[in-house]
This record gives structure tokens, C-alpha cells and sequence, in this order.
């Protein structure tokens, strides 16, 4: 599904060049969980940056589902993200204007998804999540958990085959964590989602299948999870 | 998707409804403003428009050397007819010079001008009595029309348009007119009067020496005027230099020449006449659209400044799978809906400011009428001002890297770009030229009240007259001796006394005057005894008139300061001054009083009682005891149809204070627009300050908190935050100065009698400008130093 040859990604300041990552080649198949680890600053967030398109490699080729997106036009790019990509934050970046019927279905608008439709996908994903009381609540009459909820919803709504994730538990207490985290084991065992998440808790990282270590931008070990 | 943006647009505007109500509220003001002067615009560029031959019609003027005029004789529009075929009409008006009295029974109407048209002039101006236009037949008939107002204050019960019989003058005058009907004197025209008299012909019998009409032709469309213009020339000098034969004269006429002034141009900048309206016009138009484009990029700032609050929300639209045109427009149609809430509100506020602006300007403006301009033009304002306010804002917003807003730490940028600055120096500049502009005529306003004027218009009754008390050098002259034995007789009535004209800052007449051996044009007021006592006017040497010598009813004349200046007298008193063929003797000096206001310095005048070449004396003044005002008034009103029997039946009077407070007006007028745009402007100033403090605080929030944790204090963070704008602020001043400076210096050269420059107004709206910039910027900046550093910097 991802195939990444040679990523490298600098910032030149002063003619002298600060590497972000290095030389990272990696492939993820379909229906991988796969946990980014590494100290602060080995460039985690950037390579998962750009596995999402939102920061692109000074060099190297990122093919996504076949197709080379290195340099991608912003049209295909939100086809992309409409019918493939969901993100979850570890700032839940909810739209505090917006109930959380309305944050699940924003998603949907854009992929122009008719109303009935909208309304059964929605009521199946607060049923599933729980939250159908708090369906017309705003973001912040919600706990941590409970918008980080929401956010995974409003992620899956379009349908997406592979979630990014970034920190998505660094912001709950652990009880909340370790449910998102059999959350997300749930989606990628039984929906098959790909799922690839940035973490620094060895704990998390072992919900998923796969762990690959950066540090100081160039991926160390990459070892599968035994599954238990 | 549309109706949940909608609803988010809705629920941020009512987040931030302060900001919103700012916002939208300056905008609101700004426009209000701008449709007020737009609505002024039209109103006064489109005079006469309702004429159907608006663009063919033309004044035709004359050119002397030293002085251009309108009025023209009889015989020219008669010749430009017969010699000149692209002259397709061409007709004559003449307008009343003095005040009508005009009655029924009772009913009293004064037909302030009473105009006289000839029947062409009335086809070509579109003058349309109630019920058309008629020919009068032959070449004696008249037909008159009385205004609709006074027809209605004359026959109140009257219904139909038939003609009536009106007493003209005084009712024992005995002189009746007929009257053919009523007609609508549209306010809006150039060519307005109380009353008309159409005949065929006007001006019979009078030849080229009687400039007292108006000519107007209507030419062919095509016409090339600037030809058609020589050739009048042309055919003007050779009607003058028919029969003429002194060398002088032609010498003369060959330097007289004729101009065409177009109908568009007579209300606003008319050939013969100031274009001052035409500027202020013009300046007032350029005051609106500045303050609505300033208003549009303190909206774009103010937008701008509240990016941050958006960013999140644009960051995880653009992952959601929006484009970014989407967002652009989402911002867009936001940013109309507070455009539209703002022009409705702008409406409201220009209904009510509506009666104050009419009042200020003179005019008659409504916002509901169905041919109103404004019904297109606002629309086209609103989308233009969308635009204008909305573009940046949405293209920035829009414009949101998802990669950066969706860290969790962002914030707009920090640099202050020299065009925001720049933006706000101009906006304080402006907002300063205006304050000391307003300060400075305040002071010349207060000066003018309070400057001694060299005569006391304080409880002297200027009472309207039309007999003539130029005894006995006139036709039809009475005596003023028996109104003035009666008048005083009335309690509380301390002088009487009548002249050819009266201190309203009306021009005098003048003549040529000689004496030490110097000729010189000065100019003359006709008085009686009395006079200089009445007006309080004060005496320099020598006496005033005085009953007790016979001569100064034949020769004697007082003068004021200027003339003896003028003529470099060294000891005036009794010496002869020549003039009007009579030698006069200069009994006594008096000080200048400031009889044409301030605007102009008094004049050389000589004062005399006999002037056979003076003009009518009918003004009459009283001055009367304050405490039996009202009493006096009231037994003058009963007794003065005895007092002055031919002209007694209306007795009118104004208080001569009054009609002199009327120099004040355009002053006042400026005044108030002064006042308003200082008001706007530094409204607007503060707006945009507000935008920008906002935007500097939201950008150093975490500066700020950190320089907390390493020990600053309050008021260390408050000086670091003002001192950047306090510069700004000091910078405006200083170019705003000089700007002002000099305007103001312009201004106050327009007076023969002027403060000095104050520099308290340069220093005053210096303070206030710092003053309101510091707390302006305080308030934003408290919030961020009131903040707790620790959530400024809590994330990663």
C-alpha cells in the first residue's frame, strides 16, 4: 500500500543542511498496524507528515497505492484524503464551532455523500462509539477521551483505508489511552484498516503489529509485534 | 454544506461578539457615511437633470477684463436666434430684486423672487405650470403662476386651477393681478423662484445696456459649442459697435467677449461665478471613499487578527478532504453576510443622520424614493466592499498550511509588515490634520463671537420696508423725521434711524470720492441722524450727525478710519471731500466697525445723509431696550400702519444680531463637518489600531509569558508592547503637522481678521491621539500580561 524509497527531508539554513530524516525506505502493506517510535526531534511527526501529504521530502519517491505522490496536485491530493486517508490528532482538533453530529458529518459534506446515507453513517458510528448522547453536545462540554472519540469517528466516517494517527493518546490518562488503543486494534483486526500511528509509549506500541524505531531520522530496527 | 457553514459562521460571529459588533459596527459607520456623501453626490450633479434637453442648453455670459457675468440684455437672444441656425430656441429670464407682497383678504404671502420668463425661456428650462405649459397670446399678455405653497396660504380652501385675482403691495395700494394657476418650484433646478410671469416677450424695448437678464439658448445636438461660442463673440461686439464712434469705447468693446456655460455645470462650478461648492464636493467625496476603503482594510486587519481562531479549523477541513477553494469561498460568503448586516445597519444609521446631514448641507435628501440611485448602487458598494474586505482575509485563511496549524502551537505571524504600519500612520494622520483642523476653527469661531466688532447689533430691529426715505432727493420719498417723532414716542425705543444698507455683511455701494488731491473709489452708506448712535458705533474725532446743524442734511459726511488712511489725511476734520458733484465737509471720524464680517477688512466709507448718486434708503433700525423688547414689538406691530403709512400693512422685522450671526453659517457648516470627520476619522484610527494591537498582542502572547517567568512587570510589559505604536502614533503627528499647518494657514487667510496660528491644537490632538492609542493598546495588552504564562506555554 505505501512504499517509501530513499526519503530524505532537510532544511538548508545558512548553506548548512539540518536533517530531518535520512535514507528511510520502508513498505507498509494493507491491513498493517504500524508503530512509529523514537526520542523527541528523530523525526517521527515528519515522516508521518509526509506519509499523510501534508509535508512534502526534499528527495526520495512515496508511492501510495501504486501511484507516486511525491508531487501530487492539490486535486488528486483531497481525493485522496476524501476517499482514503483519515488522521486522528493527539490534539483531537475537533472544530469547536461544530456539535459532534456535526464534526462526524463534515467529512461526509465534502465527500458528497447524500443525506440519508450521511444520517445511517453517523448514527452507526455513535452507536458503535457509544456517544449518542453526546451527539449534540459541543467539543468542549467533552472529556479528553471522549473528544479523542469523536475524532476517530469523524476519521472513520469517510470510510478511509488507512488511519495516521499522531500521538493519538498524548494528551489522555492511560485508562482512556489503553481504550483507544484496543479501539484502534478492533478497526484493524476485524475492518482490516491500515493503521499507522506515532507513539512514544512501548506500551501502545505493542497494540499493533509492527514497530519501526527512528532516531535522528533514520529508522534503526524495524521489528513485527508477536501477536499474543 | 452550505447551511453548515453557515451555522459555524454564525456561532464564531457570536463567539467573538465583540470583535463582531467592531467589526461590523465600523464598517457600518464607514458606509453610512459613504452613502450619505454618495446621496450628496448625485443630488448634486444631477440638477436640472430632469430637464429632457438637459445637454443642449447653455447660459450665454460676458467676459470684461476685469470681471465675468450671467446677465445679459434683451436684444442678444434675439439675434443668436436670427443669425446663428444651430440656436434652436433661445429665450430670456429676469428674477425679482425685491421682496412681493402678495394678499388675499387676509391670507399674506411675501414672494421673496418673483421671476420673469419669456415664453421661450420657459419651453427651454421645462418650466411646466399645473396644468402645462400655455402661449400667451399677444404681445401684452402675462401669464402668472404662484408656487403651489403660497397659492395653498392664499386660497386655502381651493381646489381647482382657476385663475385668481391677487392684491399686490400693500392692500390701499389698489393694484391687483390676476393670477393663471399654481406651479411646482422644483428645489432641484437651477432656475427656482416663488412665482413666474410668462410673456411672449420680455424686455421690450430695452437695448444692449440692460444687463439685468439671464439668456439661454438650447442648440442643436452636435452642436460645436467652442465655434458657436466665437461667433457669438463675434456677433455681440459688432451689435455694440453698431453706431458707435468714440475710439475709447471701441477699444473697449473689442475686449469684451461672450462664453457658453452649460445648464450641467450651473449649479457647481458655473463660468461666472466659485467653483467652491464644486470642491467641497469634490473633497467630500474623496473624505467618503477614503474613510469606506480605510474601514475595509481595518476589517480585513481585524479578520486577519482573528486568523488564528480559524487556522485549527481550516487544518482539519483541508485533511477532511476540502479544497481550498471551498474554504476561500466559505470565508467569502461569511465575510458578505457581515458586509449585508453592515450595510442594513448603515442604512438605519444614514435614515437618521439624514435629517442632521439635510439640515447641515441645505437640502432635501431621502433614502425612500423609488427612482433613488442608491437602490442599485448599494448592492454594487456591498459586493465591491466584500471583495475588498474579504479577498485577503480568505485567501490567507485559506491559505493555512495543514502541516503547521495542526501542530497545536501556532500562531499568526509576528512581523509587522510596513504596509500595516503604514496603514495606521495614515490613518492617524488623517485622524490628526482633522482634529487640529476642528480646533483651530473653533478657536477663529470663538474669536468671531467674542472680537469686538466696533458696533453693538445687540437689540437693534431691522424692519423690512419698501417706502423710501431719501428726502428729498428720490421719486416717491417720505420723510423719515415723522416716523422717527412717532416711533419714539413707543416705550423702550431709544433711536431710530434708515439707511441704504444695514451691517449684515451686505456690500455697499461705491463711488468715486476725491479730496488731497487723491481719487479714489471708496464706498458710501446713506444714512439719517442717528445712525452711528444706534449701532453704537464709536467716534474716533470730530461729531456725528447731529440735528443741531442744518448743514448735515446738505453736505456734511462722516468717515471711518480706513478712508482716512486711504486718502492719507493728516487732520480730516473739516476738510472737503468732493463727490456725486457736491462738496462735502468732513464733519467727523468714525472708528472702522466690521459692518461685512471677518472675512473681508473694512472697507473706506464715507457716511452721508444727502447723497443725490446713493442708492434707496428703506432699512430700517431700532434699537430698543432689552426689558421692553417685547412690549415695543408689539406696539410697533399695532401702530406702524400709521407710523409708515405706505408701506405699513405687514410689518416685518428681524434682529440685527441675527442677520449678522448669518455671516457664521458657512463657517459653522465647516464646523460641523469638521467635527464629524474628526469624530469618523479617529473612530476609524482607533478601529484599525485595535485590529493591529490585537494581531501584535495574539503574536507575543508566548514572548510575553516568557519574558514573565524571567521577571518583567506589568508595567515593563505594557511600555514594551506601546512603544512600538506610541512611535507610530508620534510619527503621524509629525507628518500630519505640517499638512495641517498649511491648510489651516489657508484657511485662516480667507479672514481679513484672524487668530494667530495656536500651536495648542498641534499639541492637544497629539495627546489625545497617544492618549487613546495607549489605551487602546492596554486593553488588548492586558490580556496577554493577566494571562497565566504557563498556558501560553503548556503546548510542546
Amino acid at each position: 500500500m505505501i512504499e517509501l524509497k530513499n526519503i530524505e527531508k532537510y532544511y538548508a539554513s545558512k548553506g548548512i543542511k539540518h536533517y530531518v530524516l535520512r535514507h528511510v525506505s520502508t513498505t507498509i502493506k494493507q491491513g498493517e498496524f504500524v508503530s512509529i517510535m523514537g526520542p523527541s526531534g528523530a523525526g517521527k511527526s515528519t515522516l508521518l507528515n509526509i506519509l499523510g501529504m501534508l509535508e512534502e521530502p526534499t528527495y526520495g519517491s512515496y508511492e501510495f497505492m501504486q501511484e507516486d505522490v511525491t508531487n501530487l496536485s492539490e486535486r488528486k491530493r483531497i481525493e485522496l484524503y476524501r476517499n482514503h486517508i483519515g488522521f486522528v490528532f493527539q490534539a483531537y482538533h475537533l472544530i469547536d464551532e461544530m456539535t459532534v453530529y456535526e464534526n462526524i458529518e463534515a467529512p461526509l459534506l465534502y465527500k458528497k455523500i447524500g443525506s440519508s446515507e450521511r444520517a445511517s453513517r453517523i448514527a452507526n458510528l455513535l452507536d458503535k462509539f457509544n456517544i449518542v448522547a453526546k451527539k449534540d453536545l459541543f467539543p468542549n462540554q467533552l472529556s479528553g477521551g471522549q473528544q479523542q472519540l469523536v475524532g476517530i469517528a469523524r476519521a472513520l466516517a469517510a470510510q478511509p483505508s488507512i488511519i495516521l494517527a499522531d500521538e493519538p493518546t498524548g494528551n489522555l490518562q492511560s485508562a482512556q489511552a489503553e481504550e483507544i488503543m484496543q479501539l484502534f486494534q478492533k478497526l484493524n483486526r476485524e475492518e482490516g484498516i491500515t493503521i499507522i500511528q506515532v507513539t512514544h509509549s512501548e506500551k501502545n506500541a505493542e497494540y499493533g503489529s509492527r514497530i519501526l524505531h527512528i532516531a535522528d531520522g533514520v529508522i534503526k530496527e524495524d521489528i513485527p509485534v508477536l501477536t499474543k | 454544506m452550505f447551511k453548515l457553514n453557515l451555522k459555524i459562521a454564525l456561532r464564531n460571529l457570536w463567539k467573538n461578539k465583540g470583535i463582531t459588533l467592531i467589526n461590523v459596527g465600523g464598517l457600518a459607520i464607514a458606509l453610512a457615511s459613504f452613502i450619505l456623501v454618495m446621496m450628496y453626490f448625485t443630488y448634486e450633479t444631477s440638477f436640472d437633470k430632469s430637464n429632457p434637453n438637459y445637454k443642449n442648453i447653455y447660459v450665454v455670459g460676458r467676459i470684461y477684463p476685469e470681471f465675468k457675468t450671467n446677465y445679459t440684455a434683451p436684444p442678444l437672444h434675439k439675434a443668436l436666434k436670427q443669425n446663428f441656425p444651430e440656436v434652436e430656441n433661445a429665450g430670456i429670464t429676469k428674477s425679482g430684486f425685491f421682496e412681493l407682497t402678495l394678499k388675499n383678504g387676509k391670507n399674506t404671502v411675501f414672494a421673496k423672487n418673483f421671476m420673469q420668463a419669456d415664453y421661450n425661456a420657459a419651453k427651454i428650462l421645462n418650466i411646466k405650470p399645473m396644468g402645462g405649459l400655455q402661449k400667451p397670446s399677444g404681445d401684452v399678455e402675462r401669464l402668472s403662476y404662484l408656487n403651489v405653497e403660497s397659492m395653498k396660504t392664499l386660497f386655502p380652501d381651493k381646489k381647482d386651477n382657476k385663475p385668481e385675482m391677487v392684491g399686490m403691495g400693500a392692500s390701499n395700494s389698489g393694484v391687483r393681478s390676476k393670477f393663471d394657476g399654481s406651479i411646482i418650484s422644483d428645489p432641484h433646478s437651477n432656475i427656482t423662484f416663488d412665482g413666474i410671469s410668462i410673456g411672449n416677450e420680455i424686455g421690450q424695448g430695452e437695448d444692449y445696456g440692460m444687463n439685468n437678464y439671464t439668456t439661454y439658448i438650447k442648440v442643436k445636438p452636435g452642436t460645436d459649442v467652442d465655434n458657436l461660442q466665437q461667433k457669438i463673440t463675434k456677433l455681440y461686439r459688432a451689435e455694440l459697435l453698431k453706431g458707435e464712434s468714440d475710439l475709447k469705447t471701441i477699444e473697449e468693446i473689442k475686449a469684451i467677449s461672450t462664453f457658453l456655460d452649460p445648464l450641467a455645470n450651473l449649479h457647481l462650478k458655473p463660468f461666472a461665478g466659485n467653483d467652491a461648492p464644486y470642491k467641497i464636493l469634490v473633497a467630500l467625496s474623496v473624505l467618503g471613499i477614503l474613510i469606506l476603503v480605510i474601514a475595509c482594510i481595518n476589517f480585513t486587519n481585524l479578520s486577519i487578527a482573528q486568523a488564528t481562531k480559524r487556522a485549527k479549523e481550516v487544518g482539519v477541513k483541508k485533511v477532511m478532504g476540502a479544497f481550498r477553494a471551498q474554504l476561500t469561498t466559505q470565508f467569502l460568503v461569511e465575510i458578505f453576510i457581515q458586509c449585508t448586516v453592515a450595510t442594513t445597519l448603515a442604512l438605519i444609521v444614514a435614515e437618521l443622520l439624514l435629517p442632521v446631514f439635510n439640515n447641515l448641507f441645505q437640502v432635501q435628501l431621502s433614502i425612500w424614493r423609488i427612482d433613488n440611485n442608491l437602490f442599485w448602487q448599494l448592492p454594487m458598494v456591498l459586493c465591491l466592499i466584500t471583495l475588498a474586505a474579504g479577498i485577503y482575509p480568505a485567501v490567507v485563511l485559506s491559505g493555512f498550511k495543514p502541516a503547521l496549524v495542526l501542530k497545536g502551537n501556532f500562531s499568526t505571524s509576528k512581523q509587522s509588515s510596513w504596509l500595516r504600519n503604514g496603514l495606521l500612520i495614515f490613518q492617524f494622520s488623517i485622524a490628526v490634520i482633522f482634529i487640529i483642523g476642528l480646533l483651530i476653527i473653533n478657536s477663529q469661531l470663538k474669536y468671531m463671537r467674542s472680537q469686538d466688532l466696533g458696533f453693538s447689533a445687540n437689540q437693534v430691529v431691522y424692519i423690512k420696508n419698501l417706502t423710501l426715505f431719501n428726502n428729498p432727493s428720490k421719486f416717491g420719498s417720505l420723510n423719515f423725521e415723522s416716523v422717527r417723532d412717532k416711533v419714539l414716542k413707543i416705550p423702550g425705543i431709544k433711536s431710530a434711524t434708515v439707511a441704504s444698507d444695514i451691517p449684515n455683511g451686505a456690500e455697499n455701494g461705491t463711488n468715486s470720492y476725491t479730496t488731497n488731491g487723491l481719487k479714489a473709489n471708496v464706498d458710501f452708506v446713506d444714512v439719517e441722524f442717528d445712525y452711528f448712535e444706534t449701532l453704537d458705533v464709536k467716534l474716533k474725532e470730530g461729531r456725528f450727525f447731529s440735528t443741531a446743524f442744518k448743514t448735515d442734511t446738505a453736505n456734511s459726511v462722516v468717515i471711518n478710519e480706513s478712508a482716512v488712511a486711504k486718502y492719507g489725511l493728516k487732520d480730516p476734520i473739516g476738510k472737503t471731500i468732493k463727490g456725486c458733484n457736491i462738496d462735502y465737509k468732513i464733519v467727523g471720524v468714525a472708528k472702522d466697525f466690521k459692518a461685512q464680517g471677518f472675512e473681508t477688512a473694512v472697507q473706506p466709507t464715507i457716511y452721508a445723509i444727502k447723497n443725490p448718486c446713493g442708492n434707496y434708503k428703506t432699512q430700517i433700525m431700532l434699537k430698543i431696550e432689552e426689558n421692553k423688547m417685547a412690549d415695543a414689538l408689539t406696539a410697533l406691530k399695532a401702530l406702524w400702519p400709521q407710523i409708515n403709512p405706505k408701506d405699513g400693512e405687514d410689518f416685518r422685522y428681524e434682529f440685527l444680531d441675527e442677520l449678522y450671526g448669518r455671516l457664521f453659517k458657512k463657517q459653522e457648516q465647516l464646523q460641523s463637518v469638521f467635527f464629524a470627520a474628526a469624530l469618523l476619522t479617529i473612530f476609524i484610527a482607533i478601529l484599525g489600531l485595535f485590529a493591529f494591537a490585537k494581531y501584535i498582542t495574539n503574536g507575543r502572547i508566548k514572548e510575553i509569558a516568557v519574558r514573565k517567568i524571567l521577571g518583567a512587570s506589568d508595567i515593563q510589559i505594557f511600555k514594551l508592547i506601546n512603544s512600538s505604536f506610541f512611535i507610530m502614533v508620534m510619527i503621524a503627528n509629525i507628518i500630519s503637522w505640517p499638512i495641517a499647518y498649511v491648510l489651516t494657514k489657508k484657511w485662516l487667510d480667507t479672514f481679513a481678521y484672524r487668530i494667530d496660528l495656536p500651536i495648542i491644537p498641534f499639541i492637544i490632538s497629539a495627546l489625545a491621539t497617544i492618549l487613546l492609542t495607549v489605551i487602546t493598546v492596554s486593553v488588548q495588552a492586558r490580556k496577554a500580561v493577566k494571562a497565566n504564562p504557563v498556558n501560553a506555554l503548556k503546548c510542546e
